[in-house]
């Protein structure tokens, strides 16, 4: 059992892994043809997926139903949406056609159920940040200070209103200038905020080619999952 | 310093009722404030308005409903632009949820512009396999798309025609609401493609695309309501993202007002504590 549980898929994962890498050097037709073919089978592999994560749900929300765990009425509803859906999609024609074809019951679902739905959780942000920024950003230290000005710099100046009372000015024949809270608000994002982001994208950057040099060579095993050999 | 203490103590359902007054207001009676054009939106719209007529510009709409205020806005801007300047486009999605709302866009945008499926534009639809795609068509376009949306075999669009692969894009644009999304087509489009590749995505992933921008990965970046109003703005043709700025101006200076009001009542009951 050690072999197909164990052996067979970190030999896999390692040719693999080596191939994949190796292709992005290699500037020819059968690289070419293999980087297609990883695709096509990553495309494959992505379709059944779907089926498994529609399974995981449903797995997931009818052990919630029979135990009658708390918000098990969720677990309900999801159920009948989707079993609505479903019936829905392959009564207005199924897997022919367009997959939300106009004029039918299954795009009516779409348009007035999913992506209303949708936008009103969305929505729901703007309340919830105005409760935590008024909560929340206070200059309880130099650093909290540091951030509560910026954050309100960046605030003002990506909205028309905050460019209207914060304009640029010249004062004391050009001594005192300021240059508009837009363009401050601009700065802050292009210079302190890409320094920033870009130390983060190098620190994972490295940190993924280590995880994947791990698991090529088999040290990081968890995707093998737990369970008996 | 009773006052103190209310100041930190406003409930939360005061708050909720003046974010939606306040944006209520101003959706439904829009003061009109001048928009800035900021130099990364402006780069897009320059791009494609130096495109000469008939080059390829894909659209890849990679958001859900939910991101549909913010992104819808930037997709129409940039349709009416492209159509204006007689581009040929393409439009895709790597969201399954998304596909509806993408078809919906682009047919409305076309039709606005009297334009004609397969033969000015081509609407792929979605296919599985996120960053797949991308390398797929990279290689075959026709492969990894046999059918446009709504079953036409691609090989025969006038509109298809002399476009093999990513690398016959003049242009690409990914409207994202997260991954897939515009670091995907850099990562596996752009850099082994070599098309000029532009973003638009909500106003919390922007920041994280500055670096991008600056390097040159990506030619222009549109963010949030805002990027879409600014877009919107260089067009010279006022849309919902240009109404929609007021209510975010009033939104952002609310919730200014009570970050000040909040950290008044800190600092007070802080120095009554001191004292």
């Amino acid at each position: 059992m050690i072999f197909w549980k164990r052996t067979l898929p970190l030999t896999i994962t390692c040719v693999m892994g080596v191939l994949g890498a190796l292709q992005y050097y290699v500037p020819d037709p059968r690289s070419e043809a293999f980087l297609t073919g990883m695709a096509e089978w990553g495309r494959i592999i992505g379709g059944f997926a779907m089926i498994l994560g529609v399974a995981s749900l449903c797995h997931v929300h009818w052990g919630k139903i029979r135990r009658r765990a708390a918000g098990w009425g969720y677990s309900a509803v999801m159920y009948a949406s989707m079993l609505v859906t479903v019936a829905v999609g392959l009564a207005a024609g199924g897997l022919r056609g367009p997959l939300v074809e106009a004029g039918t019951r299954f795009e009516w679902i779409y348009m007035y159920g999913m992506v209303a739905l949708q936008g009103t959780m969305f929505s729901i942000l703007a309340f919830f940040v105005a409760s935590a920024a008024y909560r929340a950003f206070r200059a309880r230290t130099a650093e909290a200070t540091v951030l509560l000005v910026a954050a309100t710099v960046v605030m003002l100046g990506r909205v028309p209103l905050g460019e209207l009372i914060l304009p640029p000015f010249r004062a004391l024949g050009g001594w005192v200038s300021f240059p508009g809270i837009g363009p401050l608000s601009d700065w802050i994002l292009n210079v302190l905020n890409a320094a920033a982001r870009r130390a983060i994208l190098i620190g994972i950057s490295v940190g993924v080619i280590a995880t994947s040099l791990k698991i090529i060579f088999g040290i990081e095993r968890g995707y093998l999952g737990g369970g008996r050999d | 310093m009773a006052w103190a203490q209310r100041l930190l103590r406003i409930d939360r359902r005061v708050i909720f009722l003046l974010v939606a007054v306040l944006t209520l207001t101003f959706v439904l009676r829009p003061v009109g404030l001048a928009i800035r054009v900021s130099p990364e939106v402006r780069s897009i719209y320059d791009y494609i308005e130096k495109l000469p007529a008939g080059s390829v510009f894909l659209l890849s709409m990679d958001f859900d409903p939910a991101s549909k205020p913010e992104l819808a806005p930037m997709a129409v801007a940039l349709l009416r632009h492209a159509f204006a300047r007689k581009l040929r486009v393409m439009v895709m999605t790597l969201w399954v949820t998304g596909t509806g709302l993408a078809e919906e866009i682009v047919t409305s945008a076309a039709r606005e512009a009297g334009k004609r499926s397969g033969v000015d534009y081509v609407f792929l639809g979605y296919t599985p396999g996120t960053v797949n795609v991308i390398i797929n068509m990279g290689q075959d376009l026709a492969k990894t798309f046999p059918k446009d949306y709504y079953g036409k075999p691609i090989d025969s669009l006038p509109m298809m025609r002399g476009i093999k692969s990513l690398r016959d894009v003049q242009y690409m644009i990914s409207l994202g609401a997260g991954s897939p999304g515009v670091e995907a087509w850099y990562v596996y489009g752009k850099e082994k493609y070599a098309f000029e590749l532009g973003g638009g995505v909500t106003a919390v992933s922007a920041a994280g695309l500055y670096p991008l921008l600056q390097t040159g990965q990506i030619n222009g970046l549109m963010g949030g309501l805002r990027g879409g109003a600014e877009y919107e703005t260089l067009l010279g043709r006022r849309g919902v993202a240009t109404a929609g700025m007021d209510a975010q101006s009033a939104t952002h200076a609310l919730i200014i007002a009570l970050i000040l009001v909040g950290n008044l009542g800190y600092l007070a009951s802080r120095r009554r504590g001191q004292g």
